[in-house]
């Protein structure tokens, strides 16, 4: 079984080179050919899954010779396998019609076919140095598939933003590698997993510890691949290239770095303080994402910082310790994300055909803002909001596991999800309807149901990706911080959203404007969001900079 | 007498200032042939030095300048834009990190093979430099941009030889870098990271200035296929030594 995962991102790279060697020949025709061969990928995938599923031979590991060159099958390279080439194969298929009237059309599936192959080699990879190989590749093609149309300057601008923060993000890992070598002196995964769980406590350069150490190393390398703050500039300024790049990107590249810490996490599990780090700045990069998304004005940036909030939660679960839960978010934030931008263009040609907008009660309330003239009572909607997420969330993870709330991390997860509960109850309980008693129990009984359905789904997707549960346990207690601080930060994080809410709820009730009051404080505050906190002009600044050195230093030494 | 061998192998694996040499040498040489054979020839001299003195160099002070020098040059390379120089400069940064590997005592093949992988991608590029001088009249970037629409088979080659100067999978300098990275010190391993990153950005740069931006028009005839096919066997050949190599480097 483990002969036929070679052929995975094997396929690809062979559809890469049979495109550019028959791309004169064939023409057009030739994206066909790439397609083709995709499809087999997934076929092939597909298949890997099923049997690794359905058979008992657990994780299986191959090299070509000894040294570097191997691939392995287990649980996380036998479904990402299958989620990469599947939203490729739609990328490509997609492509076909796109990209007809674009110059290198040949070139541009030549690329996409590369891309593929390095993604799928990166998932799959059995050893350090083709984890390293396929790490490095996907930040070059990437740059060369946004350059794509090689003449607006924006786009090669942007392109370059892109390439250096991959590159960025490239050298931590390299160093990891490195210190994982001289620390284990093993470059195989298995080898190298089995000897970091008998002997975590191994020291590196000035005493540090390997683990610690390379755990933020990974943990940088991350943060750089998957935009986080503040290496996330490149992400909302990357729309100039093709749209189906811009899917992939979106959909499947971004999400390199919750794959590689998941790959690491034998690693992050001796790890504690770097699983808090991970925590942090994947809230901060939630938070900024979520709020710069807000105040943008550019559609197309706007999804681009809504992919950054997103990779910020992935990186925040991570940090958490729920390490399956980031795989299946970023699956699904994917799926959810692909599916948007390859829908973009059809949804602005159906807006131009017609222009009315539907006059429904939801349009109403969501964007005339007219409420409801009959209400329930406040006083109920207030406790079944408050009350009902919390009751329904800890019903449905007591259901799947029962020692779901002996962890930190999942209290934590739970705590997002109240919140979100909330505000899907507070957001929508004064929608217009003739009989708000229905809708409201309809809304609980939707929430109810997405809410038992994920827990079932997420539960059976850790213990598939996980199955040992001794491992699980340790992800989540290494995640942990000391009990009293974590009660003390629950309150204080539930008081200031609740005092959020009654914020928010007030001021609508006085019909406040947005902008009354704290003047200055606001317009400063506004100036940071549309200056998008001026990352993008201090890296500008210091970029300058560093050119106009070189440039004096070369003067002075006469070029030589 | 070990002593004054190191410092006449600065010359040839040069570390800065004795790099000056090389560097106007190479400008000065206009002849093609006699630059290519420079590029080759020189840091192999430095080896075969090391070799016959059968010297072990080693220490703090000789791995920091090394380091420094490296990224010096990697940092000037910014702001070149004669390509000629650029390779130079390139050579000028690469070539230092040989002292960081003789330090882990390497065997003379290995050696003499990594000092080739070091080599490659200046002697690449130095073949770029004469293809674009021939057509553009000069090597410049940033002079004539937009080629890749127009001259495609020769952007094509430039891309390529721009990634091996990068020192990118699965090119000889990315196994050499990896190679001494292996048996680097904390400090060494930050300076030759940060090395790699400039070389990037420099070559970053070299791309935006030749391939891309609005295009030129047909300026000059592109690349032979002929040409084209050669180059690329000889970046395959390249690929393939690279990798055999590495079965006993890493």
């Amino acid at each position: 079984m483990i002969e036929l995962q070679w052929l995975i991102p094997l396929l690809p790279f062979l559809a890469a080179l049979l495109v550019h060697l028959l791309g004169g020949r064939m023409g057009k025709r030739v994206a066909r050919l790439s397609v083709g061969i995709n499809l087999l990928v997934v076929v092939i995938a597909a298949f890997q899954l099923t049997a690794y599923i359905a058979g008992d031979t657990g994780p299986q590991w191959m090299g070509l010779a000894n040294g570097w060159g191997s691939l392995q099958l287990d649980p996380l390279s036998a479904i990402m396998a299958l989620v990469v080439s599947g939203i490729s194969l739609v990328v490509h298929i997609y492509s076909i019609r796109y990209m007809i009237e674009e110059p290198g059309y040949g070139r541009f599936f030549m690329l996409l076919d590369l891309m593929t192959g390095s993604i799928l080699l990166m998932v799959m990879a059995g050893d350090l140095i083709t984890l390293l190989i396929a790490w490095h590749l996907i930040g070059v093609v990437l740059y060369f598939l946004l350059a794509h149309n090689t003449e607006p300057p924006n786009a090669q601008r942007y392109a370059f933003w892109t390439f250096i923060t991959y590159r960025l993000g490239d050298l931590p890992l390299v160093l990891a590698a490195v210190i994982l070598f001289q620390a284990y002196g093993v470059l195989d995964f298995p080898t190298l997993f089995e000897r970091i769980a008998e002997s975590p406590d191994v020291r590196t350069f000035m005493n540090l510890p390997v683990t610690g150490t390379v755990a933020f190393l990974v943990a940088l390398s991350a943060f750089a691949k998957s935009a986080q703050f503040p290496f996330h500039t490149w992400l909302p300024y990357t729309m100039e290239g093709p749209t189906p790049v811009s899917a992939l990107m979106h959909a499947g590249i971004v999400n390199a770095g919750g794959i590689i810490i998941n790959r690491f996490a034998p690693v992050f599990v001796h790890s504690g303080e770097i699983l808090h780090l991970l925590f942090v700045v994947g809230l901060v990069t939630a938070l900024i994402g979520s709020v710069l998304m807000l105040t943008q004005n550019d559609i197309k940036k706007s999804l681009g910082y809504s992919t950054m909030g997103q990779m910020g939660f992935m990186i925040m679960e991570t940090g958490a310790g729920a390490f399956a839960l980031a795989i299946f978010h970023l699956i699904a934030h994917g799926l959810f994300k692909g599916t948007m931008f390859l829908g973009a263009g059809n949804v602005i040609g159906a807006a131009r055909k017609h222009d009315g907008v539907p006059n429904d009660p939801l349009y109403d309330f969501l964007v005339e803002r007219k409420s409801a003239p009959a209400r329930l009572p406040w006083l109920i909607i207030g406790a079944v909001t408050l009350i009902v997420p919390l009751v329904i969330l800890v019903m449905a993870h007591a259901w799947v596991a029962e020692d779901f709330f002996q962890k930190q991390g999942a209290i934590v997860l739970l705590f997002f999800g109240w919140i979100t509960g909330v505000q899907v109850l507070f957001a929508t309980h004064r929608l217009d309807s003739e009989n708000p008693v229905r809708m409201m129990a309809l809304i609980i009984l939707s929430f109810a149901l997405i809410v038992v359905g994920y827990s079932f789904v997420g539960h059976s997707f850790e213990t598939f990706l996980y199955p040992d549960a001794a491992f699980r346990d340790s992800l989540y207690s290494a995640a942990g911080i000391d009990a009293v601080t974590f009660d003390m930060l629950v309150i204080l994080l539930a008081l200031i959203v609740v005092l959020g809410w009654m914020g928010a709820y007030l001021t609508n009730v006085r019909r406040q404007r947005v902008d009354e009051g704290h003047g200055n404080a606001r317009l400063t505050l506004y100036s940071l969001f549309s200056r998008e906190f001026y990352v993008a002009d201090v890296y500008d600044r210091m970029t300058v900079t560093l050119l106009d050195f070189s440039k004096r230093l070369n003067v002075w030494l006469k070029w030589s | 007498m070990s002593g004054l061998l190191i410092i006449l192998a600065a010359f040839f694996l040069p570390l800065f200032p004795a790099s000056l040499v090389f560097n106007r040498l190479a400008a000065g040489t206009t002849n093609p042939f006699a630059r290519l054979a420079l590029f080759i020839v020189w840091p192999q001299i430095g080896v075969a030095l090391i070799l016959w003195g059968d010297l072990a160099p080693a220490g703090t002070v000789l791995a920091t300048w090394a380091t420094l020098s490296a990224i010096f040059y990697a940092f000037r390379m910014l702001t070149v834009r004669e390509v000629g120089r650029w390779a130079a400069m390139l050579a000028s940064s690469a070539w230092p990190l040989v002292w960081l590997f003789v330090m882990q005592g390497p065997s003379g093949s290995d050696l003499i093979a990594f000092t080739l992988a070091m080599t490659v991608a200046p002697v690449l590029m130095l073949l770029v430099r004469d293809a674009l001088a021939r057509r553009l009249e000069a090597a410049y970037t940033g002079l004539r941009g937009g080629l890749a629409r127009d001259l495609p088979r020769l952007s094509g080659v430039i891309a390529v030889v721009t990634l091996a100067a990068m020192a990118l999978p699965l090119f000889p300098g990315f196994f050499a870098l990896l190679a001494v990275l292996s048996g680097a010190t904390l400090g060494v391993a930050i300076g030759i990271l940060l090395t790699w990153l400039l070389w990037s950005w420099a070559g970053a740069r070299l791309l935006q200035g030749t391939i891309f931006g609005p295009r030129s028009g047909p300026i000059a005839d592109d690349l032979p296929r002929s040409t084209t096919w050669l180059v690329a066997g000889l970046v395959v050949v390249m690929v393939a030594a690279g990798l055999i190599w590495t079965g006993g480097a890493v």
